[in-house]
């Protein structure tokens, strides 16, 4: 009986505990939701927390809006390429430095991680003469162009995916590796059959942090395009002017760019937390 | 078949597997180091009265040891990233351990606990700088009204300074959270429970059990948090301006070369430099931490 | 024989009018002039700004539908758009075929001849100049886009200066002038002098404070972390002291009194001790505050006077969807001390900023031509008025006549009356080739003034030496 009500009083204190702690997560993003939701002038009211009134227009003006549209298409299919290339980079790259021999294999694996530590704004310069002038075929440039962010963001995204992939990798038996090859595998069936089943985890939370770190990068996109490969974030900035920064649409599109973010946590959600281990030990 | 598994385990194919990525972090961000670095040691204004560079020496290293500015942007980033990172290790683990037991909505609540991961770093900024500006966000309303406390981020440094460690840890720890979630989740069952049998309390279980077993996601985790913290320029950015108390290191490099302030190239490499030298001493440190336990787990 | 030539031409001219084919004249002009490069791209960078929101969504579709050449615009935040133009005009990667150019940075653009010479330019080829394009139509504020020898540099797109902003509705409220008479003795009225403007922001931040409503006496556009504070220190309140050209002298290279400078003189800590004794009196939000967000406490109603951005003048006095003072609005010119606005009109100085921004073309642009046509499209008189309407910007003489700005000038308090004659009693900023790098020496100085960790005359005087600093550094001191 007491045990029962100890049980109880066990759950009703953890679910009191989590809706306080749902409640601090979200106000900050209701409060967007909020100030998306209102009409410039009434902004700067006396703070409140409640909606007033529908109040649409910071949305459909967004919407409407077809350089949104293209940031959006641009954000999407960067983010998307990005993630798919860093997986594939970081898998064979993990792979290499797991199963085989190579001189200097710490060194190498920690500079690799050091590329994510560069203070970003100091590498504006000569990331911009690359992109415009390195880069050059002809009329071509890297500058401006989807291409040229989806090979830049491995500089902050392949670390972190070959940090994450390392200890998986590594706990996968060589021993399997091996059974796989005198079965007569080659690499590929190897990676194919053995190493990407088991690390499946792994590269999926690879893949899907890879896609939110490139999702919100802005500093790079904002020098390294001017108008045709702008991403979702730059656009935000934009909201920002001499004459007044217009907060109820930065918010509404602050709150649009949430979503296709959320929805792919919301839906590999047991993926990030069975992947993340960092090759913590599992028996 | 021996032979063949040692043929496949031949070092050029594994330089072949690791050759992408090595091109691609060569040309993207080797490559503009040495550009830093090179021009490190210039002096290098585009809108200083003679054009070009001058070659420099070390007087740019000379110059940032005597820079209030700079130090105090190393001082501030400093506080910055102990403070966050400490708040979102506590609180991350607290909350991974809370996760482990079951309760109704559980996954709900992990999912909602998850969402400020999602959200651009400039976005986060705008948000919290909607929350705490006076006579526009509920923060300082509420506080001066209910508390009669002043909120003013843009006169008070320190204020300032932990609004932005108070976003940071809203915005990270579900990171830590997960990460956390999955080591504590991969630690085995037995040893806890032979813990438990001998007799431990839950506080000796945790010290000498769950830690133990943790170290290399906590590790891990903080050395990718640091590399982060450190770098933060957006978020502050948009949250005060990176003005007093959060005027961090990665914010000063960006006002520093930014054309269209000091537009200093010459200096804000060195500072760069610095600045990632320093970031790289303190993960290597950790890292020798991390692999250190690895060598003597398999010894 | 040649009277009726010209009897036939009259004809001829009078017939082309009746059937008002006069706009198909200069259809076919812009499309003879545009006709090599129909189907070319030209690029420019610009903040995103009402003005400049109008040449991207309206004036660069009719030059397109007129000419065949495409203009796109990149639209940005105002720190990216200086990165952005300056990068590409510094590694000539020809990126940008028009650029906009804030008008204090010019004179660093200029030294590093960056922009094309657009005078010279046009005169060199005469086939693609417009006659409806005259340089000397444009206000006193094109003067501040020349060079020694008067060519022009850039197109003028917007002209603003500061004003004096305040709310007529509490300024006229007869409860509060009788309160306002019995407290100080002489009667409530818009600030003449500065122990006036002092009066009334004490008394207005008292008045809101016992009516309980979210109302203080003046503005400051006081942001810790921002180069707007600086600005309006060096550019407004430090002119209207008569500190000038931020208290640098250009022939010595210094801004410390002892050689030559003024930064760290008496006027100097005279204007910034007046400027932060306002700070109490502002809304709280003031020391976060840049330019906009001090246009925005004043649309809600929070400040009773202040110093405000005239671009924002027009919006906070008309536009009901953004403001809640619309009809409530005065406009006058800002407090000067003794002796400044005489200065001023002898031409020896000047009591304020006379800001805005221009459209020039950069040396690496590979589409000057086309870039020609495009700016003199903007610069041309017809599309002025509603222009002007649209973004409450006037570059033009003739645009203050417009019956339509005259409409407008009414609901403003006659802002525009005010910038048409009081204009050139202000000034462009001083003709720096190191603007930002200056400024961004001064910043730090100017924000712990504000917050009180350094006292005006520190502040002053710390900064003075580290701006004599920073100028040798650069190669202009001494």
């Amino acid at each position: 009986m007491s045990g029962a009500r100890r049980r109880a009083l066990r759950t009703v204190s953890s679910l009191g505990f989590w809706v306080f702690m749902t409640l601090l997560t979200l106000i900050p993003i209701w409060w967007m939701f909020v100030v998306s939701m209102r009409s410039r002038v009434e902004l700067f009211s006396r703070p409140n927390l409640a909606i007033s009134r529908l109040f649409l227009e910071n949305y459909s003006n967004v919407l409407t809006d077809s350089t949104f549209q293209r940031y959006m298409t641009n954000s999407v299919v960067v983010s998307s390429c990005n993630a798919a290339l860093v997986m594939a980079l970081a898998l064979l790259a993990t792979y290499a430095l797991s199963r085989y021999k190579l001189v200097g294999r710490d060194n190498i694996f920690f500079w690799l991680i050091t590329n994510r530590m560069a203070p970003p704004a100091a590498f504006l310069l000569p990331l911009f003469i690359m992109f415009t002038r390195s880069f050059r075929i002809g009329n071509w440039t890297l500058f401006d162009t989807q291409l040229g962010l989806i090979l830049l963001y491995c500089v902050f995204n392949l670390p972190f995916a070959i940090w994450l992939l390392k200890g998986v990798v590594d706990g996968i038996p060589i021993e399997l590796d091996d059974a796989a090859m005198i079965d007569g595998a080659g690499l590929g069936g190897v990676l194919r059959h053995v190493v990407i089943p088991l690390a499946a985890p792994g590269l999926a939370v690879t893949g899907i942090l890879s896609w939110v770190f490139a999702w919100n990068e802005y500093l790079f996109a904002a020098n390294l395009t001017s108008v045709e490969a702008r991403t979702i974030t730059t656009g935000l900035a934009e909201f920002v002017t001499v004459t007044g920064t217009n907060w109820g649409e930065l918010a509404a599109m602050s709150m649009i760019t949430l979503i296709p973010s959320a929805i792919i946590v919301i839906v590999a959600q047991r993926y990030i937390v069975m992947g993340l281990t960092f090759g913590a030990v599992k028996e | 078949m021996g032979e063949y598994i040692s043929q496949m385990r031949n070092p050029r194919t594994g330089w072949l597997l690791l050759s992408p990525t090595l091109i691609i972090l060569i040309i993207f961000g080797f490559m503009p180091f040495l550009y830093v670095l090179v021009v490190g040691f210039f002096d290098w204004n585009v809108f200083a009265a003679e054009d070009g560079m001058r070659f420099n020496g070390l007087g740019n290293y000379r110059r940032l040891v005597f820079d209030d500015l700079f130090l105090l942007s190393v001082g501030l980033t400093i506080r910055f990233a102990v403070f966050a990172i400490v708040s979102e290790v506590v609180f991350g683990f607290l909350l991974a351990q809370m996760l482990t037991r079951n309760f109704p909505g559980k996954s709900i609540f992990r999912i909602i606990h998850t969402f400020p991961l999602m959200i651009a770093p400039i976005a986060v900024g705008a948000i919290w700088r909607l929350l705490v500006i006076p006579g526009f966000g509920p923060v300082p309303f509420v506080l001066d009204r209910w508390f009669d406390f002043t909120y003013q981020i843009g006169t008070y440094p320190d204020q300032a300074l932990a609004t932005s460690v108070i976003m940071d840890v809203w915005h990270w720890t579900p990171f830590v959270t997960l990460t956390m979630l999955a080591g504590l989740s991969a630690i085995p069952r037995e040893p806890v429970e032979q813990a438990k049998v001998d007799g431990a309390n839950r506080l000796q279980v945790f010290w000498y059990v769950t830690l133990p077993f943790l170290r290399p996601v906590l590790l891990t985790t903080v050395f990718i948090r640091i590399m982060d913290a450190i770098r933060t320029v957006d978020e502050v950015w948009m949250l005060a301006g990176g003005g007093p108390g959060t005027r961090f290191t990665g914010i000063y490099i960006w006002r520093v070369t930014s054309p269209g302030a000091s537009a200093d190239w010459g200096y804000g490499s060195s500072i760069s430099l610095i600045t990632l030298y320093l970031t790289i001493v303190l993960c290597w440190l950790l890292f020798i931490a991390i692999s250190g336990r690895r060598k003597g787990e398999v010894e | 024989m040649k009277k009726a030539f010209t009897v036939l031409l009259l004809l001829a001219f009078a017939l082309v009018a009746n059937m008002s084919l006069v706009t198909a004249d200069m259809h076919d002009w812009w499309a003879d002039a545009a006709a090599h490069y129909a189907g070319a791209t030209i690029r420019g960078v610009s903040e995103s700004t009402p003005p400049s929101n109008y040449v991207a969504d309206v004036l660069a579709a009719q030059f397109t539908e007129l000419t065949g050449i495409n203009v796109e615009f990149e639209t940005t935040s105002w720190d990216q758009m200086y990165s952005k133009a300056i990068n590409d005009m510094e590694a000539n990667t020809g990126i940008y075929d028009f650029v906009y150019i804030e008008q204090d940075i010019i004179y660093s653009y200029l030294a590093q001849d960056y922009l094309v010479n657009l005078t010279q330019y046009a005169a060199d080829n005469p086939d693609l100049a417009y006659e409806g394009y005259d340089e000397s139509a444009f206000t006193s504020f094109a003067d501040y886009f020349k060079n020694a020898d008067g060519d022009l540099f850039g197109v003028p797109m917007e002209a603003f200066v500061k004003v004096y902003l305040y709310r007529k509705d509490l300024f006229e409220d007869a409860d509060i002038m009788a309160a306002f008479e019995e407290e100080y003795g002489y009667p409530l009225a818009p600030a003449e002098s500065f122990d006036q403007y002092a009066d009334n922001a004490a008394f207005f931040t008292a008045y809101g404070e016992s009516m309980d409503m979210d109302l203080w006496g003046t503005t400051v556009q006081g942001s810790t972390g921002h180069p707007a504070s600086t600005y309006e220190f060096l550019e407004s309140i430090g002119p209207s002291f008569g500190l000038y050209n931020w208290g640098i002298n250009l022939e010595t290279g210094s801004a410390q009194s002892a050689n030559g400078g003024a930064l760290d003189g008496e006027t100097a800590v005279e204007a910034l001790s007046f400027w932060l004794s306002m700070l109490p009196f502002a809304p709280p939000e003031a020391t976060s505050s840049t330019w906009d967000e001090v246009a925005s406490s004043f649309a809600a109603g929070r400040a009773a006077q202040g110093w405000v951005y005239g671009e924002n003048a027009a919006w906070i006095a008309t536009d009901e969807s953004r403001s809640a003072v619309t009809g409530n609005v005065g406009v006058r010119l800002p407090v000067t001390a003794e002796g400044v606005i005489d200065a001023a009109m002898m031409g020896d100085g000047y009591i304020g900023y006379y800001d805005g921004g221009a459209f020039g073309v950069p040396h690496s642009s590979r589409n000057k031509e086309a870039t020609l046509l495009w700016l003199q499209f903007i610069g041309q008189e017809s599309v002025q008025a509603e222009w002007a309407a649209a973004g409450a910007r006037i570059t033009h003489t003739a645009t203050f006549d417009d019956p339509l700005i005259a409409e407008q000038d009414a609901k403003v308090d006659g802002y525009y009356t005010l910038l048409e004659e009081q204009g050139p009693l202000f000034a462009g900023a001083p003709p720096f080739p190191f603007h930002a790098q200056v400024r961004e020496v001064i910043d730090p100085f100017i924000q712990r003034a504000i917050l009180g960790e350094l006292t005006p005359a520190d502040a002053l005087s710390q900064a003075a030496m580290a701006v004599d600093e920073e100028l040798s550094r650069l190669g202009y001191g001494m």
